[in-house]
């Protein structure tokens, strides 16, 4: 049947259609973009691109600016990572012992946090860190103390940007994790009990072992996240000083907006999607290799 | 049965079980929960008590307890008023964005995953690991050079420039994949053959009332993706009237200095702009869930 052969391409044209347009030519334009450099002939000269070769790459890993986003960026990931996950592995572990009422009411609790769009949380969550308007302040102040600064020094605000990634995404990771345990077989957990097993062997022999390999995939999805960071810090300008390469992606918007020089830009760009999904690939082949 | 349905027979069974918890691990339970609870109601509870009040009122009360008198009704007037209402007209966008994305999306992971589902064709699966591996690449950094793209082909600063590029859904494709396998069985798809149907008719009169968890699950995340979305935006836009609700209330709150603030007026839009999301996770509850334990149990 000739009709047959060609119907699932003729399926699958729309989204392809779409994927070549918006994921590969961005994707191949910028690496082609990323290898010229602006030249201007004599000082006020009309500047005209010319291949420069790896010279935005140099010019990348000689920024400081741009080489301490990434540092803040890692240290942030190795710290807000495990919380955001210790978190949701409890949280998971709870919702796994109550039911009825009060365990739909704190399933809806947890989540709700992630329908929130993270602009949106970035400006209620700088509300209540700005110097005027947080309850925390307005404790400190009436008791005579200084007000807390959420947004300096930078490890604080780093810690800031951190409560707020964490509080819109510990429900999501809660919610991925007690679904793996909901597959579990309950004949699991009547054997153990059986073999006299008592709750917190439970936990600690079977369901975090269990919970392993949705952990790893949570870990892999977090570290993609991370690297995405950009609202939360840049609504937070909105109640103080904000360095502009606090994380990777401020400083390419930066870069971007002020300079408009776009073949750094697109160096910049394919420098960090690159460094994510290597990293990515590398950390689900060994999610892979350790769940043969 | 869709992976949606099949999620719902562990909950009921774990129902059934019954939990005697002892007592001190009962206690720890208790106090974890209301932990958790304050933690992530806490900071919604606090719009809820700021809506009511005024600039000065904010300043000068106790965030977590109202004050007297209220000012809802101003700070709503205010919201209507301010340059000339474009509150409502961003309102109007997000809704626009996010139901042209939705639909745009579904119909293409849909029509998508029944070619994947259901026929074997060469290069199939190098294809879709290749789609699927695009998940790794971080949204953000495609967004310049999507608008680098867009510049050049002169749809910067129009609608299609936030809409055309949210319309690829990796997950949404792979989402729709395990619904048309696990809800149209192939065997039917034979039989509608056998009598006579086309393709097409098999896809759109049997098949996708088949897998209608899986179409609603998929307009949900892309429906909520692009009422989210903030960076595409902020991008590729510069005219005002066009932004969506989390640009727009994410410049006035950059702008919002000198002698009128607006603090009690942006939190309200706040909590306006996320309301729909809000009244979507409670009348969909089990579509956002579903979503989350397709790919979760099935990865």
């Amino acid at each position: 049947m000739r009709e047959r052969s060609l119907t699932p391409y003729l399926f699958l044209a729309p989204f392809m259609l779409a994927f070549l347009l918006f994921f590969v030519t961005p994707v191949v334009y910028s690496i082609y973009l990323s290898f010229f450099v602006k030249q201007r002939s004599g000082a006020f000269g009309i500047a005209t691109e010319v291949f420069g070769g790896f010279a935005n790459y140099i010019r990348a890993f000689r920024d400081a600016d741009f080489l301490a986003s990434f540092a803040n960026i890692v240290a942030f990931g190795i710290i807000q990572i495990p919380i955001m996950l210790a978190l949701a592995t409890i949280i998971a572990l709870i919702l796994d012992e109550v039911s009825g009422p009060l365990g739909r009411f704190f399933r809806s609790a947890i989540y709700i946090p992630y329908t929130i769009p993270s602009v949106i949380a970035g400006l209620l969550w700088g509300f209540l860190y700005s110097r005027n308007l947080s309850p925390l302040n307005y404790a400190l102040q009436s008791s005579g103390q200084e007000p807390f600064n959420f947004l300096s020094p930078l490890p604080v605000l780093l810690f800031s940007i951190g409560n707020i990634v964490t509080w819109t995404w510990t429900g999501y990771n809660a919610i991925t994790l007690y679904a793996n345990l909901q597959t579990v077989s309950k004949e699991l957990y009547e054997a153990a009990k059986v073999d006299g097993a008592t709750g917190w062997n439970v936990i600690r022999y079977i369901k975090l072992p269990l919970m392993r390999p949705a952990l790893l995939l949570t870990f892999v999805f977090s570290i993609i996240g991370t690297m995405q960071i950009f609202a939360e810090p840049f609504v937070l300008q909105g109640i103080g000083f904000v360095p502009v390469n606090v994380t990777p992606n401020t400083f390419i918007y930066d870069i971007a907006s002020r300079s408009a020089n776009y073949n750094y830009t697109a160096a910049l760009a394919v420098i960090v999607a690159g460094i994510t999904f290597i990293f990515s690939i590398f950390l689900l082949r060994m999610v892979n290799r350790s769940n043969p | 049965m869709n992976p949606v349905s099949r999620q719902s027979t562990p909950k009921a069974a774990s129902l059934e079980r019954p939990k005697p918890a002892p007592g001190g691990r009962q206690w720890l339970l208790t106090v974890l929960i209301i932990a958790f609870c304050i933690y992530f109601l806490l900071p919604l509870y606090w719009v809820l008590v700021s809506i009511t009040k005024d600039n000065g009122q904010l300043n000068t009360t106790f965030g977590l307890w109202f004050a007297t008198p209220w000012h809802l009704v101003q700070n709503f007037q205010q919201l209507v008023n301010t340059d000339g209402g474009i509150f409502f007209r961003w309102m109007l966008n997000s809704f626009v964005y996010s139901f042209a994305v939705g639909i745009l999306a579904t119909a293409a992971a849909a029509m998508a995953g029944f070619a994947f589902a259901m026929f074997a064709f060469r290069g199939r699966d190098v294809l879709f690991n290749f789609i699927l591996g695009t998940i790794m690449v971080p949204a953000t950094a495609l967004t310049f050079p999507i608008f680098l793209l867009i510049n050049n082909i002169g749809l910067a600063n129009t609608i299609w420039a936030v809409i055309l590029p949210q319309m690829v859904n990796p997950f949404g494709l792979y989402l729709m994949r395990i619904f048309w396998q696990q809800g149209f069985p192939k065997d039917l798809m034979e039989a509608a053959y056998l009598d006579g149907a086309t393709n097409w008719q098999i896809f759109w009169s049997l098949g996708l009332p088949l897998v209608r968890g899986g179409l609603i699950t998929v307009f949900l995340f892309s429906f909520v993706g692009a009422w989210n979305n903030f960076f595409l935006p902020l991008i590729v836009l510069n005219d005002t009237s066009l932004f969506p609700l989390t640009l727009g209330l994410s410049i006035w709150n950059n702008t919002n200095t000198g002698q009128t603030p607006r603090y009690t007026m942006i939190i309200l839009g706040a909590l306006l702009s996320i309301l729909p999301l809000i009244i979507s996770f409670f009348a969909l509850g089990r579509y956002w869930q579903g979503g989350l334990t397709t790919g979760a149990t099935k990865g």
